[in-house]
């Protein structure tokens, strides 16, 4: 495991997490490469915001051990936020203030000092597009803007992997391809993204797809390989072949 | 400290977009003082009487003349019998009559001592207390009165004088208090409910996957809605010599450290209220049963050295008991701070227990 850490940026071990009686991630094993899009795909209740949530130091693990960034997990959970960026399911940056004023705040938590953040968001910016919005009160956005600033915050400090949870939500169908697009320009640049879907289409875009059901990892491979293994054209097919297969 | 600088940063720009607050604090102040300063008051004033004369003779007349003379009474005229005076305190007309007997004038002369009945509307106990008062003194001025005429009646005469509310003017003991009460609902209540939203809306899971632990989300919290309490304190302040003319007689440096240190202990309580709630309702429902409890067992309505001795003991962990004697000490007595250390220690060592508890609750992970 220590090998492999250079060049997985995550790394876990039989990580499970249970609620009470409840068995939410039941020891699942992954590792993800630097600059890989790794995507979970499963139904909702099937582990996947659990699994983030312990991955981004926001949850305990019941068992089980892992690495993410080159720090444990179970120990040094406080280092990881520092080094990581986080997109939650339910949009979560602050209604009542202006785009701006978010990046501002996001910024300043991360530890940027005020020229860092505006050199940082200007680039971002940039990139992601919200430059003539900034000065918009976050309230007034629609949704897939929303997304996309909520993803600018989580990028403001650099991070080396993006987790994202069910970033395209609620978004319509054109927000959400060029929402993808963003993915894939933020892979080329280098940064790790990992992203969790319940929308079939998107799992194709992954480099690499781990299919959840019920806490457990049913498949994990490249979304090709996958559709050579069931004989399938789609993802489709994968996700509910794979599924009738484990039951 | 430029986390908690963001943090802070970010609070007040919420704030300022936010119009309820603008309300709460420069409004809230002058409009509740103007209402209950006024309202609250336990003076007895304009008491409706009757009186009955069964007597009918000059020195009946007399004791009629001098209780329709004075403005604490409302007289109301003449009742024909006690029967009849009795009915009108039955409806509430009346809250009190007076009995004069047949013969009194004669068995005054006779060097008897003639009674006279009072009847009185016992509802409400404290304002019957009062205006038994007022009336045992007015009959007893007017014994002078007659006294004075005789030979040989000497006597001793009670001159009160009353120390730091010469006038008995109960807005002098209310207001003070009022400032406290409105600090307590502001800052205990607006504290936990601001964090519980976040809770709500799911910005605080976003900032739990962020660098800054759970001490310094605290202190960012702390100190806008610190800012925010003594703005509005100050406003009171401003209110209270505006609308009552009531100055500060001690030291206002004093003044504001002790409140300093009463928002701490309150902010202490909102926080901690925060922890223990998920919902804001909840958490107004936590906020508003804490406010009651703490109303009730500060003093303000009822001294607390009248209450029962288990409770005397329970307000020992309020902290606007403290605060309400501070206020009423500092305002109207100008008392120094080493008159009030005990009071100073109680308020502060409660918002660091709080406060501490809180951040000890305050979780870095969720649950």
């Amino acid at each position: 495991m220590e090998a492999k850490l250079r060049d997985s940026i995550v790394e876990v071990r039989e990580l499970t997490k249970c609620f009470g009686d409840f068995t939410a991630v039941d020891r699942v094993s992954f590792s993800v490469g630097r600059g890989e899009i790794f995507g979970f795909l499963g139904a909702n209740g099937a582990g996947k915001t659990t699994t983030i949530r312990m991955l981004c130091g926001l949850l305990a693990p019941s068992g089980g051990e892992g690495a993410v960034a080159g720090y444990d997990i179970n120990r040094e959970y406080g280092k990881i936020k520092g080094r990581i960026g986080y997109m939650s399911q339910k949009f979560s940056l602050y209604n009542d203030l202006t785009v701006k004023e978010n990046i501002q705040f996001y910024g300043g938590i991360y530890g940027l000092s005020p020229r860092e953040t505006e050199e940082r968001s200007a680039e971002l910016f940039g990139i992601i597009g919200l430059e003539d919005l900034k000065d918009k009160l976050t309230a007034s956005l629609p949704m897939g803007w929303k997304q996309r600033l909520a993803l600018c915050a989580s990028l403001i400090h650099d991070p080396a992997i993006i987790f994202l949870d069910e970033p395209t939500s609620g978004v319509d169908p054109l927000s959400r391809r060029n929402f993808w697009k963003l993915i894939y320009r933020l892979s080329d640049m280098g940064k790790t993204v990992f992203v969790t879907t319940h929308y079939m289409d998107e799992a194709e875009y992954c480099h690499r797809l781990s299919i959840m059901k019920n806490g457990r990892i049913l498949e994990m491979s490249r979304p090709h390989d996958l559709k050579v293994k069931y004989a399938v054209e789609s993802m489709q097919e994968v996700f509910l072949a794979s599924l009738k297969e484990q039951s | 400290m430029g986390r908690i600088k963001a943090l802070v940063q970010k609070e007040f720009r919420q704030i300022r977009r936010t119009k309820a607050y603008f309300g709460l604090i420069f409004i809230a102040p002058f409009v509740q003082l103007i209402v209950m300063g006024s309202a609250i008051t336990n003076e007895v004033k304009d008491i409706p009487l009757v009186i009955v004369d069964q007597d009918r003779t000059p020195s009946s007349r007399e004791i009629i003349n001098r209780f329709d003379a004075v403005p604490l009474f409302d007289f109301r005229g003449i009742a024909d019998s006690p029967v009849r005076a009795e009915r009108l305190i039955n409806r509430g007309e009346v809250k009190a009559a007076l009995v004069i007997p047949r013969g009194f004038e004669g068995e005054m002369i006779r060097g008897l001592m003639p009674e006279v009945q009072v009847l009185i509307d016992g509802v409400d106990g404290n304002s019957a207390g009062v205006s038994l008062g007022y009336i045992t003194s007015m009959a007893a001025l007017i014994q002078k009165g007659w006294a004075s005429g005789m030979a040989g009646a000497g006597g001793m005469e009670i001159i009160p004088r009353y120390f730091y509310n010469p006038g008995l003017e109960s807005k002098l003991n209310f207001v003070p208090g009022l400032l406290g009460i409105l600090l307590f609902m502001m800052t205990t209540m607006l504290t936990a409910i601001n964090i519980v939203r976040e809770k709500e809306l799911g910005t605080l899971e976003q900032l739990m996957a962020t660098p800054p632990g759970g001490v310094q989300l605290i202190i960012g919290k702390i100190i806008p809605f610190t800012v925010l309490g003594l703005v509005q304190f100050s406003m009171g302040l401003i209110a209270a010599r505006v609308v009552f003319g009531i100055p500060v007689a001690g030291r206002l440096s004093l003044l504001y450290l002790m409140t300093l240190l009463f928002i701490m202990s309150t902010l202490g309580l909102g926080i901690f209220i925060s922890t223990v709630t998920s919902t804001q309702q909840q958490a107004m429902f936590v906020a508003w049963f804490s406010m009651i409890f703490a109303l009730l067992l500060s003093g303000f309505f009822v001294p607390v050295r009248n209450m029962p001795p288990p409770v005397q003991i329970l307000t020992l962990l309020n902290p606007l008991r403290y605060f309400m004697s501070v206020l009423r000490e500092i305002y109207l007595k100008g008392t120094p701070l080493r008159y009030l250390l005990p009071e100073a220690a109680a308020m502060g060592g409660m918002g660091l227990v709080l406060i501490t508890a809180a951040t000890l609750r305050f979780h870095r992970r969720l649950e």
